[in-house]
């Protein structure tokens, strides 16, 4: 397993146009950091909930209730660098006085991640925004649960949730390390469900074994770096579609290709699906609508044949294929999504 | 509904191909008879009689320009007005629909779509059809294929270089990469390929040898006709030396998946050289022929194919993924009752490919 190097996280999920993914007001304020914890070598995990309130006489987290939340939630952190960052919520699901998160520390990242390391303690204080979900849970009767590093944190939730509903799950949990591997004490009273798997002992993780034949019972949700995924992408092609259900977790490195300040990530919105993605650098409106997914045609993914466009029902386009014309460019009603991006930082799509 | 675009201009014929006698040719779906009245104006109605739809076609035209169906015996003026039945006396509330035309340099031009939106201005320019420093030859060919094959074979000419490559093609063309325009619908192509190796077809018409300078620009005014004008000179001298000829193509959707392919072409030099003009004819006939036998092969696997796999397209496509735009938007403006084909505006480049 490689190293999961998804501490600053850009989430971009995807899911089958799911009912749980959601758009509705959420929190936007100033939350308190009321607990930080080192659960794993490089990896702290926060909580945080509002300030209590004026009078309440109040212990920490006492303040007004937190947006209720479903497992595959995560929320925005935006730093006082102006990053802003996601994080998938932790805690048990619907918790409303305070939220958890974790966070590993990126070296290589652009900061965010060693910000938070660095600066944030008990009583911080950290603008926060959402809860939103683009990686909800459905119901099915058996669950295969693939996490890699701190891939784990969304899956929590998840697990805790299939198991009070009396599913058969199991969960197959890689990390470089056994040290680095946040939570193991919380997977533990789950004994043979969880299998963990350490690189540096194990050696890759058995994805053929764990997942086994098409299963049309079941539902395959996995979150962790990127190779992790498209491995087991491959090894679910063949299942029935929709079985699959990833959360990348793209690290944000020194390798961007086109990143930068070019190539800010976007944010998304898939108007008829009814989700929003976060689009990191280096990946494309198209595949990020694909790993989300929802069908789109496309072909040469170069800008060329057309065979993506997609209309946009608001934001700026940055147009960057050799279709359209100058007058279709000026419109702003439509895009090649597997080329162009946004001006602006966000596309709502008739998707 | 028909998948063509009728609010355009198409060639509906040749000015030698009518004259005195009905000549059905089917337009957009629609039967048309064209005939000359006797001050030798072109009429062309919807070869349906109004009584019981027979084909005016097959009926008879008098010396003042009466048509007769002959079925029943309906007669029509030059108006297209129902003037009496056989020798019954009372006369019948008919009138034939007659459609926009406009005849010129040789070509009969037809707007199968709404009268009111015929405009003479968007016809492009044909006049070195009628230009006494120019010869031509010209004609149609049956083409069992959809007006877009064609459309597409003749926005993305690297296709020479492997169908046509004893002729007309040869590497250079497929080397060479194409500027594309867009001016409102009308979508432009030019490929200047210099100091490469004379082509066949123009080592014999301008008796020219390697290297030679060859230009083409495309023009497309949708719906319906493609204009190529080709300079072709000794590497070294550029224009006005070289050679010039222009090639017209109008792609006129027929009935179902057919098309009619007219074709004229046209050369400003040796223009008394009749064995020249006979050489290029049959050249010509020989490259269309070959175009037709790959368009017909495509049809047939285009018409039968089950969906579901995207196409698969490469840079020197743009033109004709541009033209086939065009066309999709023209037909989506007119069926939400705009007119279909737009006017003028100033061309300007856009990208190289
Ligand atoms: S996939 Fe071809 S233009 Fe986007
Ligand atoms: S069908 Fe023409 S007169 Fe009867
Ligand atoms: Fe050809």
């Amino acid at each position: 397993m490689t190293d999961p190097s998804a501490a600053v996280l850009d989430t971009l999920t995807t899911t089958e146009a799911g009912t749980a993914s959601r758009h509705e007001a959420g929190f936007d304020g100033t939350l308190v950091v009321l607990s930080r914890r080192n659960v794993a070598a490089g990896v702290v995990s926060l909580e945080l909930g509002p300030r209590s309130g004026e009078g309440e006489g109040g212990g920490e987290g006492e303040g007004e209730p937190l947006p209720a939340w479903r497992p595959g939630a995560h929320i925005d952190v935006v730093l006082p660098t102006g990053i802003t960052r996601q994080y998938s919520l932790c805690g048990p699901a619907g918790h409303t006085s305070r939220w958890r998160i974790a966070v590993l520390r990126e070296p290589d990242g652009r900061g965010g991640s060693q910000w938070i390391h660095d600066n944030v303690h008990e009583g911080t204080e950290l603008r926060v925004r959402g809860p939103r979900n683009n990686f909800p849970l459905r119901p099915a009767a058996r669950y295969l649960f693939v996490g890699g590093g701190i891939g784990i944190t969304p899956l929590l939730p998840m697990i805790a949730e299939a198991e009070a509903a009396g599913a058969d799950w199991s969960l197959l949990y890689g990390g470089r390390t056994h040290a680095s591997m946040a939570f193991l004490p919380e997977l533990e009273p789950y004994g043979e469900r969880v299998d963990v798997r350490p690189q540096d002992q194990h050696g890759l993780p058995d994805l053929a074994g764990f997942l086994g034949d098409p299963d049309p019972s079941a539902l395959v949700y996995c979150c962790g770096p990127a190779g992790l995924i498209d491995a087991v992408e491959a090894r679910c092609a063949s299942w029935p579609a929709g079985s699959l259900n990833v959360e990348r977790f793209a690290a944000v490195t020194g390798q961007q290709p086109v990143g930068g300040e070019n190539n800010p990530p976007i944010e998304v919105e898939l108007r008829a699906s009814g989700m929003t993605l976060t689009v990191p650098p280096q990946l494309s409106v198209l595949k990020a609508v694909e790993h989300a997914g929802v069908p789109v045609l496309s072909s040469c993914e170069e800008g060329i044949c057309g065979s993506c466009e997609t209309a946009v029902i608001e934001g700026e386009i940055d147009h960057r294929d050799s279709l359209l014309t100058e007058d279709e460019r000026a419109a702003g009603d439509t895009m090649l999504i597997c080329v162009s991006r946004a001006r602006g930082g966000r596309l709502v799509l008739d998707l | 509904m028909s998948q063509h675009v009728r609010n355009g201009w198409y060639l509906g014929a040749w000015s030698h191909e009518i004259g005195r006698t009905l000549k059905q040719r089917w337009i957009t779906d629609m039967p048309v008879c064209f005939y000359r009245l006797p001050d030798q104006t072109v009429t062309a109605v919807e070869d349906r009689c109004p009584h019981r739809k027979y084909p005016l076609s097959l009926g008879h035209l008098d010396d003042e320009g009466t048509l007769q169906c002959d079925y029943h015996g309906y007669r029509f003026d030059g108006r297209g007005a129902c003037v009496g039945v056989a020798e019954q006396t009372d006369r019948p509330k008919a009138a034939l629909r007659r459609f926009p035309l406009v005849e010129r340099d040789g070509a009969i031009w037809i707007w199968p779509g709404d009268p009111e939106l015929a405009d003479e201005s968007l016809l492009p320019d044909t006049s070195w059809l009628n230009d006494p420093g120019w010869t031509h030859v010209h004609g149609v060919v049956p083409l069992k294929a959809r007006h877009l094959l064609l459309l597409e074979n003749l926005l993305d000419l690297t296709h020479e270089t492997f169908l046509h490559p004893t002729s007309i093609g040869n590497a250079a063309v497929a080397a060479t990469p194409i500027d594309v325009t867009v001016d409102g619908d009308r979508v432009g192509f030019s490929r200047r390929m210099t100091g490469i190796e004379a082509p066949p077809f123009y080592e014999k018409s301008c008796g020219l040898t390697s290297p030679v300078d060859r230009w083409q620009d495309g023009e497309f005014h949708p719906p319906g006709v493609f204009i190529l004008h080709i300079r072709v000179a000794a590497t070294g001298t550029e224009e006005p030396e070289g050679f010039h000829m222009r090639v017209l193509y109008g792609m006129t959707p027929a009935r179902g998946n057919e098309t009619h392919d007219f074709y004229a072409l046209g050369r400003d030099y040796l223009i008394d050289d009749e064995e020249l003009t006979t050489f290029q004819h049959e050249q010509q006939l020989a490259v269309m022929q070959e175009d037709v036998d790959a368009l017909e092969a495509q049809e047939l696997m285009y018409a039968t194919d089950p969906g579901g796999t995207a196409e698969s397209s490469i840079k020197s496509d743009l033109a004709a993924l541009r033209g086939r735009r065009s066309l999709m938007k023209m037909l989506a403006r007119e069926q939400h009752g705009q007119p279909g084909q737009q006017g003028d505006r100033t061309a300007r480049p856009t990208e190289s490919v």
